[in-house]
């Protein structure tokens, strides 16, 4: 087998560059917790429905379990893929073939040794029940050459495998071999990260506590993105599920929390002057979107569409939206992200309502009733809508909202032949996940994107999503994503309004806690 | 007596049965697929056949109903898709939560709305009776939750006197379910205590204009006896019919008030199911309430049939 070893040294540079961000320079020492033991109780906003990351797409339970859980590869902390359980791994030439080298030393909490064995009870489950599985599909075959070589046969080579692999969306966990025959919700909350399980009531709390067994990376300083060199310096955390955002505040003020995800704009003020507490923004948690549907009219006519576009105001949307978290973002990724451009920005906040009356003209618009499709469970997408549909009213389009709630806005979503015109959303880990990532949604077979028929899919944008893709090299994959942003843009396909800034906040003795997707407890202590 | 109970409890099966077809007919015609919210909205159709497979969920409806029966009468709610457990294995586990704080409101119910509606009838149209009026006029007007929340503000984060939120069960600590109970419990509390105020109240004014009640006070006997052996019992009649209704409303407020408090009992279960249109555990957790209503609304009336032998003869 001939193997090449470009991915190697990305790897290996990604390492680098990570252990030089995080230390300073070549002399600094691992992390240390400066001081062991204690409790964290972190408040989550969302109920955690399992802990079996393979069957289970929602953030709750993300938050919970990557704290216990460890795939071969993950993200960093700008979410460039990094190697996590794997040690290293190796692309051949033709990427028909990756090895994966395991660390060494690693031991799953029940205190048995993880081989290649485990990974391959592993990827059979994930390939059965797990939701992401697609990601496999290139996949020909698994074998474990010895007890850490384990290699993957491709199908077909996909240049950005190892970028949807490492996909912390529905991650690859490694799990024992002897739980991989669970069904789907039912895995045992066994894994091989920090903290280790101990009691999940639903809607009331997740406990882990430190697992001593726990293997740290040494390839790195410090905690890098889900990766790094990770250790638990408290003695337990306690995940409470406090839904209520006043609650969560008060929580906080009396110290029972000592952190907490999505603090509510209109305290922050209050509590930025209280000294015992510690507010950590977390800018561009999600893109606040609204997806047009392009088989009934009158989203179905390119014009009209772009009058919409035309006449938005997305500072007012925005504002509305989040309460005034939000920085405006053209496109479907941030700022300091490899895929980032301001591909289309021409088409972005244009505020322009006589550009708008004369595309409405032009479209033959006749007054036709145009339906926002949103709900109140998520009141920013609800407000987006309440906003956008005054803009629209203002430049003379009859829109009218659809309010119901998520699950049945969703499924609606679902349909094009059913009467909603434009669908009220958010893309958030996928758009921290990359180019594909972010724009697959547009993309058939996904549900987003809602053409009559596949055949009548945007073939400019299919080409450049399928570029992105394939794209030999990352430079050929960012000119595609950019032409592929420009296109959705151009065409409409979807609004971007802006991203959205989420706050979480933590006791002023909880040090060393940076804010990320998720909650990170490895590496977090008390002071005094 | 044993006959009455039975031909009340034979009564309820056809109306179990009636509420289980209601509930499982509802969560067919509601729109919302739990299918897109395990899989994600951006999952591809593929994606989601192979969850509603999963799930049975691609079968008739015929075909899910004889499902639910044939499992229902083997004493299976089914399993939920979201917990990974039975369903009735995740309403038991919730039952002590809300039926701790339920009783806990219930004692408090009775203990403030019972004697200040005696106390306001008896000193009818003093400032004590205004007094006690216009307590329960604020009860029954204030908001539960927003009273929910201005007690964590003040009992909570001002005053610290209790934790703003969680669960501690009664098993690991009396005192920690004292604690984290109370709020929760005078909240729902509030409403109910203001509306029994009221009916005690003029029941017990109805009852003391009463002939029999005018015997026994030209008979002489002291006040205590004749409130407390001719008057109370049939106070107790319209009252208990409240009562059942107080509990009622309990069930159906407290999914609000676990959420305010982050309480994991069953109106918060409940509240999740539908929220992620969990079929099973919505249809379950419904039957289980409906089921405990009626068991309820028999025991009151037994105990007006108690009250009241002229019922047992209806």
């Amino acid at each position: 087998m001939k193997l090449g070893s470009h991915w190697r040294i990305r790897l290996l540079l990604a390492s680098a560059a990570a252990t030089a961000l995080v230390a300073g320079d070549a002399s600094a020492q691992q992390f240390a917790c400066p001081k062991k033991g204690g409790e964290i109780v972190f408040a989550q906003e969302a109920k955690v429905n399992s802990l079996d990351q393979h069957t289970s797409s929602t953030i709750s339970t993300r938050n919970v379990a990557m704290n216990m859980f460890e795939s071969l590869m993950t993200r960093d902390e700008n979410f460039n893929p990094m190697p996590e359980l794997a040690a290293s791994v190796e692309e051949s030439k033709d990427g028909m073939t990756y090895v994966f080298k395991l660390r060494d030393g690693i031991k799953f909490h029940n205190g048995k040794p993880m081989t290649t064995a485990d990974v391959v009870a592993t990827f059979d489950r994930y390939k059965k029940v797990g939701i992401d599985r697609g990601i496999l599909d290139v996949v020909e075959s698994w074998e474990a050459k010895d007890a850490s070589t384990f290699i993957l046969h491709m199908k077909v080579a996909q240049p950005t495998f190892l970028e949807n692999f490492s996909s912390f969306s529905i991650p690859i966990v490694i799990v024992p071999a002897e739980n991989a025959k669970a069904e789907p919700m039912q895995l045992a909350t066994v894994g091989t990260g920090p903290f280790q399980f101990v009691e999940f009531v639903a809607d009331s709390h997740v406990k882990m506590k430190r697992y001593d067994g726990y293997n740290a990376d040494t390839r790195y300083k410090e905690i890098d993105g889900f990766g790094g060199y990770k250790q638990a310096c408290v003695d337990s955390v306690n995940f409470r599920i406090v839904t209520e955002p006043g609650a969560r505040v008060a929580g906080l003020e009396t110290g029972e929390l000592h952190g907490a995800e999505d603090v509510p704009t209109k305290s922050q003020e209050r509590l930025k002057q209280n000294k015992d507490i510690v507010l950590k923004p977390l800018k561009n948690f999600w893109i606040q979107i609204a997806t047009p549907n392009v088989s009934i009219p009158p989203t179905d006519n390119l014009k009209f569409r772009q009058a919409v576009q035309a006449a938005m105001d997305m500072d007012e949307v925005m504002e509305a939206a989040t309460d005034g978290a939000y920085q405006l973002n053209i496109g479907f990724q941030y700022p300091g992200q490899n895929f980032y451009t301001e591909a289309g920005k021409e088409t972005y906040n244009q505020k322009n309502a006589a550009k708008a009356k004369t595309l409405l003209a032009e479209s033959g618009y006749k007054g036709e009733e145009m339906i926002l499709l949103t709900n109140r469970d998520y009141t920013n997408m609800y407000n987006a809508a309440l906003v956008m549909s005054e803009q629209l009213k203002a430049v003379g389009i009859n829109a009218k909202l659809l309010v119901i709630d998520w699950p049945a806005s969703v499924q609606m979503q679902q349909n094009t032949n059913t009467g909603w015109n434009w669908f009220f959303t958010g893309y958030g880990t996928n758009t921290a996940l990359g180019g594909v990532a972010a724009l697959r949604f547009h993309a058939p077979p996904f549900n987003t994107y809602k053409p009559k028929t596949p055949e009548d899919a945007d073939k400019e944008f299919i080409a450049a999503f399928r570029a992105i893709e394939n794209g030999k090299t990352l430079d050929e994959r960012k000119a595609a994503f950019a032409k592929a942003q420009a296109r959705v843009l151009d065409q409409v396909l979807a609004l971007p309004f802006g991203s959205l800034t989420k706050v979480q906040a933590v006791r002023a003795n909880v040090q060393n806690f940076k804010p990320f997707r998720i909650p990170r407890m490895s590496n977090v202590y008390f002071s005094g | 007596m044993g006959r009455y109970i039975l031909n009340r409890l034979i009564q309820a099966i056809p109306v179990i049965f009636l509420v289980s077809l209601i509930s499982f007919c509802i969560m067919q015609l509601v729109p919302g697929d739990p299918a897109i919210l395990i899989a994600g909205p951006s999952a591809t159709p593929a994606e989601l056949d192979n969850v509603r497979r999963n799930l049975g969920l691609d079968q008739p409806f015929y075909v899910q109903l004889t499902r639910y029966y044939t499992n229902l009468l083997q004493g299976d709610l089914g399993r939920s898709l979201f917990l990974g457990k039975p369903v009735l294995d995740a309403t038991i586990e919730r039952l002590p939560v809300s039926m701790s704080i339920a009783l806990y409101s219930m004692v408090l119910t009775l203990l403030l709305g019972l004697l200040s509606g005696l106390v306001a009838a008896m000193r009818q149209n003093t400032w004590v009776d205004q007094a006690v009026m216009l307590f329960a006029l604020l009860g029954v007007s204030m908001p539960n939750f927003w009273l929910g929340l201005m007690m964590i503000v003040l009992l909570g984060v001002h005053w610290g006197w209790l934790p703003t939120g969680g669960y501690i069960p009664y098993t690991t600590s009396f005192y920690g379910w004292l604690a984290t109970t109370t709020m929760p419990a005078v909240s729902l509390a509030m409403l109910n205590t203001g509306l029994l105020a009221r009916i005690t109240r003029s029941t017990m004014l109805e009852v003391l204009r009463q002939d029999y009640i005018r015997t026994a006070k030209a008979k002489g006997l002291p006040g205590w006896m004749i409130i407390g052996k001719h008057a109370l019992k049939n106070v107790m009649i319209p009252v208990m019919t409240v009562i059942g209704i107080i509990f009622s409303l309990l069930l159906s407020g407290s999914l609000v008030i676990e959420s305010i408090f982050s309480v994991p009992g069953i109106g918060s279960l409940l509240g999740s199911a539908i929220l992620r249109r969990d079929y099973p555990m919505i249809q379950g957790g419904l039957l289980f309430v409906a089921t405990s209503l009626m068991l309820l609304n028999i025991t009151v009336d037994i105990l007006y049939a108690y009250f009241d032998p002229r019922v047992r003869y209806d």
